[in-house]
């Protein structure tokens, strides 16, 4: 799916990351674990092309968009990648339905049927009947299964998930790991940072990143 | 498309007040271009049906102006129209008048008064009395103005007896003049006016209808020549070939100074209602930078991004701008109460006003909207 070679980043005379080497298979699960400030937020903004601004090489699908234009970059977040979030990042104001169509409405593919698409994806998060509730109408699980459903309306090939249970308590975060895992069993390849090593469980395989460098003593895989 | 402006009338509809008091300069600017039109419209289409009776091709006017103010009886006679209808080139001849009322005397017991006095319109609001007309043929009734009731009159005015240069008629109507209306003090039926006044009134026009082999211009000039020579009021006044585009040509120029001004004035609102439109867009897109993080992570270009901010500036000033349209039409149908012409709103003057805010939005909308395209994806994403 990924590769990433020897990816460095600084700001200005701080190191935030160093010499990263990483590979990702498609349809893996991988966690990155580290404390806070080791650089794991970094590296998932650069892998989500959300910031371009490093040294070193990354190919995604072994593409390289390092010089690729803003515009060419959306559309690849929008068609390929699907992002959820610690914090969810809902719009408040926005009801379900409204918030998890978001990426259709950017996406350059026809979509006659974006109902069909939105419906499908809130039923597979479990969310049916709430379509017309706002954020602020629901728990914090449900708020990230809206989240979740975001991330994937697009059929992405990748998601990207920072945090995701961060903020939830360990009841609700296994239902949320619940839902990842039957996503990636089902052929979507999943990178989610997380500090907490029972969540990390869930992923087949945990690399480690402290002072912006990454360990690949690699805990391997159970599932 | 449709999903923009959604966005856009959804986040609008969030800070009504906000928004409405933004509006509030585009409303007025609005409402000043809307009225502007549509009494430049008006006048114009006034002045040019107005231009057509005057100056149709083959006739030329000449004036008599009387040199004392009090003379309302001097001007063109039987004999002159004789002289002018001898030039060479003229087909014939019409006597009229500038001012087709008559100077008359009245009287109620011992009060006496002077007033003017025309025949009656088509149709008239009476606020004493029945009726809105006179019939053609009636000689003994009149209406009078409640200025002239109240002067002559100590009490009511209906029904009593008013005698006009020694004729006595009833009172059956009073109405009232309006500030800005002119109106006679009396009225009188047709048959009556021809009869008892249409004699005391001057002929100080006389139109003469030119062959049309002959020019104009010759005519006009010969016939002021043969009035200074043999018209028979010459030593009371002054003859001249009248111009009826000269007077509404100055007339347009102070029209013109007004519109400047007041094109200036609902300019400089428009510029202040841009440089809020501007300060509200800057505090929305400060606001929703969290919004736009979003939506550029879920693939939104930077170019989605400012086409959003900007439709919704667009959509803030027509929205104002509609209202001003909405307004300057009520405006226009009150100023309508006052003006001596009719002020119409025209198409044109909706197309323009739409254009104009449109233009708004679309200039003070550009910057804030540029600047939340712009900003860094990854400080974006770090927003709550």
């Amino acid at each position: 799916m990924l590769k990433v070679n020897d990816i460095g980043k600084k700001y200005g005379k701080f190191v935030a990351l160093e010499n990263i080497d990483l590979e990702v298979a498609d349809g893996e699960f991988l966690a990155i674990m580290g404390p806070s400030g080791s650089g794991k937020s970094t590296l998932i903004n650069i892998l989500g092309l959300l910031d371009q601004n490093y040294t070193g090489e990354y190919l995604l699908k072994e593409k390289s968009y390092k010089d690729a234009n803003d515009n060419y970059l959306s559309k690849i977040r929008g068609d390929q990648l699907g992002f959820v979030f610690q914090n969810f990042k809902l719009l408040t104001t926005y009801s379900v339905y409204e918030n998890i169509e978001i990426p259709l409405i950017y996406s350059k593919q026809k979509q006659t049927n974006k109902r069909e698409l939105v419906e499908s994806v809130i039923k597979q998060v479990g969310l049916e009947g709430k379509e017309k509730n706002l954020p602020s109408e629901l728990s914090g699980g449900q708020q990230q299964r809206v989240a979740i459903a975001r991330a994937i309306v697009n059929r992405p090939n990748l998601i990207i998930a920072d945090e995701p249970t961060g903020a939830l308590d360990s009841k609700t975060s296994k239902e949320i790991m619940n839902i990842f895992t039957d996503l990636n069993e089902s052929g979507t390849t999943i990178i989610m940072v997380t500090h907490d090593s029972e969540v990390a469980d869930y992923a087949m395989r945990t690399v480690f990143i402290r002072d912006g460098r990454l360990y690949n003593n690699e805990k391997s895989v159970k599932r | 498309m449709l999903d923009k402006v959604m966005i856009a009338l959804k986040s609008i509809g969030k800070n009504k007040n906000r928004n409405f008091l933004t509006m509030l300069g585009i409303i007025i600017g609005i409402t000043s271009v809307i009225c502007i039109l549509a009494i430049g419209d008006g006048f114009t289409s006034v002045e040019t049906k107005g231009l057509q009776d005057h100056n149709t091709k083959n006739r030329v006017t000449l004036a008599f102006t009387p040199s004392s103010d009090d003379d309302t009886t001097s001007g063109f006679t039987r004999n002159d129209l004789s002289v002018l209808e001898g030039i060479k080139g003229v087909d014939h001849v019409k006597l009229t008048s500038s001012n087709p009322e008559a100077s008359v005397t009245v009287q109620h017991q011992t009060k006496k008064a002077s007033a003017n006095l025309n025949k009656i319109p088509k149709k008239l609001k009476l606020s004493e009395g029945f009726g809105s007309t006179l019939d053609a043929d009636d000689t003994s009734n009149i209406f009078i103005s409640k200025d002239l009731a109240d002067k002559i009159f100590k009490d009511k005015a209906l029904n009593k007896r008013l005698v006009i240069n020694d004729n006595v008629f009833v009172v059956s109507g009073v109405y009232k003049i309006g500030d800005f209306n002119y109106r006679p003090d009396i009225y009188v039926s047709k048959t009556t006016f021809k009869q008892l006044f249409a004699s005391q009134i001057s002929q100080d026009e006389a139109k003469i209808y030119v062959q049309s082999s002959a020019s104009k211009k010759v005519v006009g000039k010969s016939a002021l020549n043969e009035m200074k020579k043999f018209g028979e009021d010459d030593k009371l006044g002054k003859y001249e070939v009248s111009h009826p585009d000269q007077i509404t040509k100055s007339f347009t120029k102070t029209l013109n100074n007004i519109t400047y001004f007041v094109a200036f004035v609902a300019g400089i609102s428009l510029l202040i209602a841009g440089i809020g439109v501007m300060n509200v867009m800057y505090i929305t897109v400060s606001e929703r930078r969290k919004e736009i993080g979003i939506r550029r992570a879920f693939g939104a270009t930077s170019g989605d991004i400012r086409n959003q901010f900007l439709i919704e500036s667009i959509i803030l000033c027509v929205i104002g701008g509609l209202i001003g349209i909405a307004l300057g039409y009520g405006l226009v149908s009150i100023i309508n109460h006052f003006l001596p012409f009719k002020a119409v709103v025209t198409a044109y003057a909706i197309i323009m006003s739409l254009s104009v805010s449109t233009a708004v939005g679309l200039i003070f909308g550009f910057i804030p909207s540029n600047k939340a395209a712009k900003s860094s994806l990854v400080g974006l994403l770090k927003e709550e």
